[in-house]
């Protein structure tokens, strides 16, 4: 007993030295990070998804990027100035950054990477095309144009204008490039074993004093909760996202195990018709809209496929984002009332509508849509749900195919709704929507050119009021996601469109 | 010999031909991939241009025959998601689905052929229940399920195997397996076992009835020389096409397995393109998987004559 007493006492004195002794002695440790998907490549104008640009982005930088309060902050821009009429951003840039390869980051720099993301072949090219022009000043300024003013273009640069190295990329060409990616950030690209594990090491040079915080960064693709579930709980990997509420409950007494949960940054939603397969039917009408909100209990299908985790949706737009409407309120569930408004809106008993979902693309969506059908039915909606497989029915989404009542969601990383408010209600222009409303029309094209942030937030208020009266969706949720970490992972910070960057993260090991 | 090798041959090609068919009209059937492949903010503009640079614009005839005629020369076309020819992400994959495929075949042939021995030469026996359960659970329990009973025991309680992924090592520059596999392989190769210790076990009862084995006890024959020589041998010719048939099956079976445990195979990158409505990737990876399929039935054909010098082919 003593004996091992002192053995112990020994370990502890061993350890607690060496903790002393490498104590700022630079990154430690390697990280392990679950992915749900496989990324399709590590940069950003051709990423398909979160995943692949949560990856990305801890090799790269941009001139700017979202701050942890949600602000525009500076990157590899040291300043930058807005023209009065909004539509001319001067950029002073860093002078002392290199890439990994050692070439220098500079205007030209800036320049090529607009250039290269706003070609015909990337997938995220209106998020370059957002400017009209980027030129070079001298070597460490650069100017950005845009047509109108553009309140989104810090965030949109934010998120996707990731700075690549011209030459290296001129050098090896597109192919090359997606086989070993450079950029300024605070990881280096070591190792891609593709669908199986891509490695990074922390960056010697990088520009940030005192990050990364650790030395190996592990990317492991695990497409199926239930495997990451167990891995998080053998200890085989530190982080792991997108666990459903029963898989998180599972976890909460695991001592090796630290539970994480936060709202997304998501709206799930009904949306009506009134483009194509919805004309001529009741739902263009306000009052039946409102009436199929106050029908659905949305508490209770939160509280009964969620565990209670979730939040109802009030509108569009979600409490992180710029001009939330702090005093907005949900629906909620009243048939009585929602009986009434049928009634006057001409339709006592009811109607009938073709409904869709897609399946297999959401956590429980499925159940979801067959909730709502059974709660517009109790008040005299009948529906005709048919579940789609999510690839066929995305595909007859962005051709205002499907019926005039069908189920999606929608994230938005940016931070504020108005990408996610055009998508879904730019009328014919836009391809996932199926609403138009000139008076929405005419809110969002004023957002589109307010630059002056709280002008801009009464704007977005006076929008939710508006969708509020004339509802162009049955609002539902706003999930909650469940990731598990390892406990020794210390500053691991996810935001509400689920991404995160690790280079201020630590493990103890 | 020739002559049916040569037959087969070109019946081979036609089933290729028919799969390449199905495979591509069924897949145009879900609709294109175009509007999966932009942002959701892309405007249409964007999409129909998008559309018509990757031709699914134009008429469903044309699309096919370039597509056949472009397969013929061994072009899938490029993956759409990973903008690279699907023919390499193929065969970037494919070390790790034969890793698979070929221990759960080992497994399944060393639990599955002493088993069913043991079972058939003595009925009724403890080792004969032990076969008998062991043929009936291989082949009705769903191998997606027992994967996950596995990986919560032996991996998370246990901890003897990892949870998901291949690991491998290297020596002298070959790439060689690690314990990695062997809880994907077990329950990949489950169904398998089943199959084999039902199939030998069947085979050995019914042989070891026939007069020629009664022949050799009677010349004072050991056991053991009996069973291996004489029942082993003559079970081994049907074997020997249940193993082909069972390995096209291993190889392109393992889509639930792979993604279980996150094996960076064959299947994982199936049941990827099939979410992403990765055409072109599908295409490929259904006529590759059928190439494997249709080439191992010849070659098991081919190996009867070897195993039992009395078949001929033919003439």
């Amino acid at each position: 007993m003593e004996k091992s007493g002192v053995k112990c006492l020994f370990t502890i004195v061993l350890l607690l030295s060496a903790m002393v002794w490498t104590a700022g002695a630079g990154p430690q440790g390697t990280l392990r990070v679950a992915t749900t998907t496989m990324p399709n490549a590590i940069d950003l104008p051709m990423g398909s998804e979160r995943n692949a640009h949560n990856v990305a982005w801890q090799i790269y930088n941009s001139l700017v990027w979202i701050q942890d309060d949600g602000k525009v902050g500076p990157s590899l821009a040291d300043s930058w100035t807005v023209s009065e009429d909004g539509t001319t951003y001067t950029f002073k840039l860093r002078k002392d950054v290199k890439f990994h390869n050692g070439e220098p980051f500079n205007a030209d720099a800036v320049v090529y990477t607009w250039n290269r993301g706003k070609q015909d072949s990337m997938q995220w090219k209106e998020k370059f095309a957002v400017a009209k022009s980027v030129e070079k000043i001298d070597d460490y300024t650069v100017r950005v144009t845009t047509e109108g003013p553009s309140p989104l273009l810090l965030r949109i640069m934010a998120e996707f204008w990731a700075i690549i190295p011209p030459k290296h990329h001129q050098k090896v060409g597109e192919n090359g490039f997606l086989n070993h990616p450079i950029g300024t950030g605070p990881f280096v690209f070591k190792e891609w074993k593709k669908g199986d594990r891509i490695i990074f090491e922390a960056n010697p040079n990088y520009w940030e004093e005192g990050y990364p915080k650790v030395k190996t960064l592990v990317f492991r693709p695990i497409p199926e909760s239930s495997t990451r579930l167990a891995a998080i709980s053998a200890g085989e990997i530190d982080i792991v996202t997108r666990l459903s509420s029963e898989e998180a409950k599972s976890l909460k007494n695991r001592k090796n195990v630290k539970l994480i949960s936060y709202t997304v940054d998501r709206v799930y939603y009904i949306t009506f018709n009134n483009l194509t397969s919805g004309k001529g039917k009741p739902t263009e009408n306000a009052l039946v809209r409102q009436a199929m909100n106050y029908a659905v209990d949305v508490d209770a299908v939160i509280d009964a496929l969620f565990d209670g985790y979730g939040r109802p949706a009030t509108g569009y737009v979600t409490p992180g984002n710029w001009g939330y409407d702090e005093e907005i309120q949900p629906f909620g569930y009243d048939p009585e009332k929602a009986k009434k408004l049928l009634a006057e809106a001409g339709y006592p008993d009811g109607f009938e509508m073709d409904f869709a979902c897609p399946s297999g693309a959401y956590n429980n969506f499925e159940q979801v849509c067959e909730a709502v059908q059974g709660y517009l039915g109790a008040v005299g909606v009948k529906t005709n749900l048919n579940l789609m497989e999510s690839g066929k029915y995305w595909d007859l989404e962005a051709k205002k195919q499907l019926p005039p009542l069908f189920g999606d969601s929608w994230s938005e990383a940016t931070g504020e709704a108005l990408p996610r408010l055009k998508g879904a209600l730019g009328g014919k222009n836009a391809n996932f929507s199926a609403w138009s409303d000139p008076e929405i029309d005419r809110l969002l094209e004023e957002i589109g050119k307010t630059v002056d942030d709280d002008a801009r937030a009464k704007l977005y208020v006076e929008l939710q009021r508006y969708m509020q009266k004339n509802p162009p969706f049955i609002y539902l949720y706003e999930p909650v996601a469940f990731e598990g970490i390892n406990p020794g992972v210390k500053d691991y910070r996810p935001r509400p469109a689920e991404n995160y960057y690790l280079k201020y993260t630590s493990i103890d090991s | 010999m020739q002559r049916y090798i040569l037959s087969r041959l070109v019946q081979s090609a036609g089933i290729l031909i028919g799969v390449l068919l199905i495979v591509f009209f069924m897949l145009q059937m879900t609709g294109d991939p175009v509007s999966l492949m932009v942002s959701r903010n892309a405007s249409p503009e964007q999409v129909e241009a998008l559309r018509e640079e990757l031709g699914y614009n134009r008429p469903v005839m044309v699309q096919f025959f370039d597509f056949f005629t472009d397969a013929l020369t061994g072009d899938f076309g490029m993956s759409l998601r990973h903008r690279q020819p699907s023919l390499k992400l193929i065969l970037d994959r494919l070390p790790a689905t034969v890793e698979l495929a070929a221990t759960a075949l080992m497994f399944a042939l060393v639990i599955g052929v002493p088993l069913g021995l043991l079972g058939g030469s003595n009925p009724n026996s403890f080792w004969d229940i032990m076969a008998r359960g062991a043929g009936l659970i291989g082949q009705t329990i769903p191998n997606f399920w027992l994967a996950l009973i596995l990986i919560v025991i032996l991996s998370v309680h246990l901890g003897w195997f990892p949870t998901f992924g291949r690991n491998t090592w290297s020596l002298f520059g070959l790439t060689l397996p690690t314990r990695s596999v062997v809880l994907p392989a077990f329950a990949l190769g489950l169904f398998t076992t089943g199959q084999i210790v039902r199939f030998v076990r069947s085979a050995v009862l019914e042989i070891k009835n026939e007069d020629y084995v009664r022949t050799a006890y009677s010349k004072g024959l050991s056991d053991r020389n009996i069973y291996m020589r004489h029942i082993l041998r003559n079970a081994s010719i049907p074997l020997i096409s249940i193993i082909g048939v069972q390995f096209g099956y291993l190889m392109s079976g393992s889509i639930y397995i792979e993604t279980i445990f996150s094996w960076p195979g064959l299947g994982n990158l199936l049941a990827e393109a099939i979410g992403n409505r990765d055409f072109a990737l599908v295409q490929a990876i259904a006529f590759f998987t059928s190439l494997v399929v249709v080439a191992l039935n010849l070659l098991t054909d081919v190996a009867y004559g070897l195993a039992d010098p009395r078949i001929r082919y033919g003439d």
